[in-house]
């Protein structure tokens, strides 16, 4: 073995969301800027490649939601060879996307944004983790780990592996479910059910019911919504059609190939990120009392902007939620909420798809041909909206490649709510340690995945910040 | 029971080659596990995978399941100053109490993750580090000639860590 070496604290600040607070002359907070993350390059390493090599390279993109990008990039395919893949294809792969989403957001509810409502969000931090909540609730952190590998498991029979998914393809997918696997998926898959519905149950009694008042204070911005329906409005994770919704509940349905019409990518001069906003509002303002043109993705957006969900138990619990809260629901804790009913609604679709028979049909692939043309494949990924838009020659090689990811559709609010926190936080240039808390809590609460690793498995998410006097000097650094 | 978990739940002993293949050099541990596949026999009680980046699944998942593995070796690109393709060790009870930051870009398990799997969970953990030469801001993909010319010595340790 060769020389063994102490790892000095890291000057690296890739893995951290930077978080910058400048000050005027009177020391309160002038501005914020969050800058996190973002994945460089990779439209460029696109172009020149065959199309067809896109959906299993996007896997690499994202270790959170390989499935989600697969999906999404296998759907532009199609849409560039201008193919419909068979009625069963669409199944396999909606069926794939159901399971990725209850082990994604098994995971996030129980250990990432749990930790802080099932320890007490006063908890010190050592126990704040996952080791915290498996001495604490035992039973529930064996069953956690158990419908993570069922789902794993799953994802491993319906396509070969779940790590870096290869099994849709241009034109349909690529393997075939056989009876006998339809039947033990389908035990599984009511087991993640049966938990599904416990989940719901056990955050209703013994969680939120005690955090309604921090639920009703903390990251309370307005914004509009984004996120996917079918045509009669019904919540859709795979397909459908985008609807934006204002803050005042009104809205406008628009299929993929317009959204350029409606979403627009406004660049700041501090960060490569780019922030769409909504393009009909003519323009982005990020001030907390009069935003204008943001809008917001993932579990909170998805829930408002859908008119009912197509599974029994999930349209219930949507119904409870809506007498509770209103539409559309602006309380940023209620993510979580959303993403219990979500929860509930993949695992009550996932067995809805293993019961068709449709499902281990052998016609699930149909032939593509190369040709020029421009395609756009849309899903909703775990943390939001996700938009691949293709254009390829007459060759099939690929010539411009757009991404618009789920956390990126988020980079407004998540700026806002920063700032919200740092206002009341910051006075008159006083202020403390308890920042780095309020403003990590802040931007956990949207779930971001910085497609480089800033989320932490304990929950915690990386976050420097650095305060700005009037004059441009760093007067403050603060780093967890 | 057995046969619903997945293959990498099983196994005694765990390889796992984190790193991003779009970001150069940090792109080693996938390729270490490509060559391991390709050139070892690699023994059944031992899995060997690309974790790529999504490290953070497996492990999670191994801290609470009933069923560990005894010895996983991470392998990955650390930049630590040194020679591009110098080899080393990295222990974890070197890293500070403090450092819950990420070793690298691309969602490697924190230094927090790797304690509990120790302290808690008693799992034993190897980490065989590399120097890389060059990681890009922007995608590239393909590791650097000095990377690349230490495959087969990682992959010669990380067999003596399983034979150990």
């Amino acid at each position: 073995m060769g020389k063994k070496i102490v790892i000095q604290p890291v000057t690296r600040i890739e893995g951290h969301a930077k978080v910058t607070i400048l000050l005027d002359d009177s020391g309160n907070v002038e501005n914020t800027m969050v800058n996190v993350v973002e994945l460089r390059g990779f439209e460029k390493f696109c172009t020149g490649r065959p199309v067809e090599e896109l959906p299993r390279i996007v896997t690499s993109i994202c270790g959170v939601c390989p499935w989600s990008h697969h999906l999404a990039s296998a759907k532009a395919c199609d849409a560039v060879f201008g193919v419909e893949i068979p009625s069963a294809a669409k199944k396999l792969r909606e069926l794939a996307n159901a399971i990725a989403y209850t082990e994604e957001h098994i995971l996030h509810f129980y250990f990432l944004a749990g930790a802080d409502y099932v320890m007490g969000p006063d908890a010190d931090y050592s126990v704040r983790n996952v080791i915290g909540i498996a001495g604490k609730v035992p039973d529930v952190a064996k069953r956690v780990v158990r419908c993570r590998h069922l789902g794993a498991k799953m994802l491993e029979i319906l396509s070969g592996k779940s790590i870096h998914p290869v099994a849709a393809v241009p034109g349909g997918f690529s393997k075939v479910l056989t009876e006998e696997e339809r039947n033990k998926m389908l035990e599984m898959g009511k087991e993640i059910l049966e938990f599904a519905k416990f989940s719901i149950d056990f955050a209703k009694n013994n969680i939120f019911a005690n955090y309604l008042e921090a639920v009703k204070t903390i990251g309370v911005i307005k914004t509009g919504f984004l996120g996917t329906v079918t045509k009669d409005g019904t919540m859709d994770l795979y397909d459908g059609v985008l609807r934006m919704m204002q803050a005042d509940g009104s809205y406008e349905d628009f299929t993929y190939d317009k959204y350029t019409d409606y979403i627009e990518e406004h660049i700041e001069p501090w960060t490569y990120l780019k922030f769409p906003y909504m393009k009909k509002a003519g323009k982005l303002s990020m001030d907390l009392e009069n935003p204008v043109g943001v809008y917001r993705t993932n579990t909170l957006a998805r829930l408002n902007v859908c008119d009912k969900i197509k599974t029994p138990l999930a349209q219930k619990e949507l119904e409870e939620y809506r007498n509770k809260f209103g539409r559309p629901v602006q309380l940023t804790l209620l993510y979580n909420w959303a993403r219990l009913i979500e929860l509930l609604y993949n695992a009550e679709y996932a067995v809805q798809l293993l019961q068709d028979s449709e499902i281990t049909s052998k016609d699930i692939r149909v032939a593509v041909t190369p040709r020029a043309a421009r395609g756009i494949g849309c899903v909703e990924a775990p943390r939001g909206t996700l938009i691949h838009d293709y254009e390829t020659d007459e060759n099939g090689i690929v010539t411009n490649v757009n991404l618009i990811v789920g956390t990126t559709h988020n980079n407004a609010p998540i700026n806002m709510s920063v700032k919200q926190a740092a206002m009341a936080l910051i006075k008159d240039g006083k202020y403390d340690q308890g920042i780095l808390n309020r403003v990590e809590m802040s931007i956990r609460a949207y779930d971001p995945c910085l497609s480089c690793a800033t989320h932490n498995l304990d929950g915690k998410i990386a976050v420097k910040i650095d305060i700005v006097d009037s004059s441009g000097k760093v007067i403050q650094t603060f780093k967890n | 029971m057995e046969n619903d978990i997945p293959d990498y739940s099983k196994k005694e002993f765990l390889v796992l080659g984190c790193g991003n293949i779009l970001f150069g050099d940090d792109g080693l541990g996938p390729a270490v596990i490509e060559y391991l596949k390709k050139n070892y026999s690699i023994p059944s009680n031992t899995e060997v995978i690309n974790a790529g980046c999504s490290v953070r699944n497996i492990l999670f998942d191994i801290i609470l399941s009933d069923k560990k593995p005894e010895k996983i070796i991470i392998i990955d690109a650390f930049d630590i100053g040194g020679n591009p393709g110098e080899i080393f060790e990295i222990d974890i009870e070197d890293i500070p109490e403090k450092k819950i930051d990420d070793f690298s870009m691309h969602q490697i398990p924190t230094s927090n993750l790797l304690r509990e799997l120790k302290d808690f969970l008693k799992i034993k953990i190897k980490i065989i580090g590399c120097q890389p030469e060059f990681i890009p801001e922007a995608v590239f993909t393909g590791l650097s000639e000095k990377v690349t010319s230490s495959i087969p010595k990682i992959c010669d340790l990380a067999i003596e860590e399983i034979r150990e």
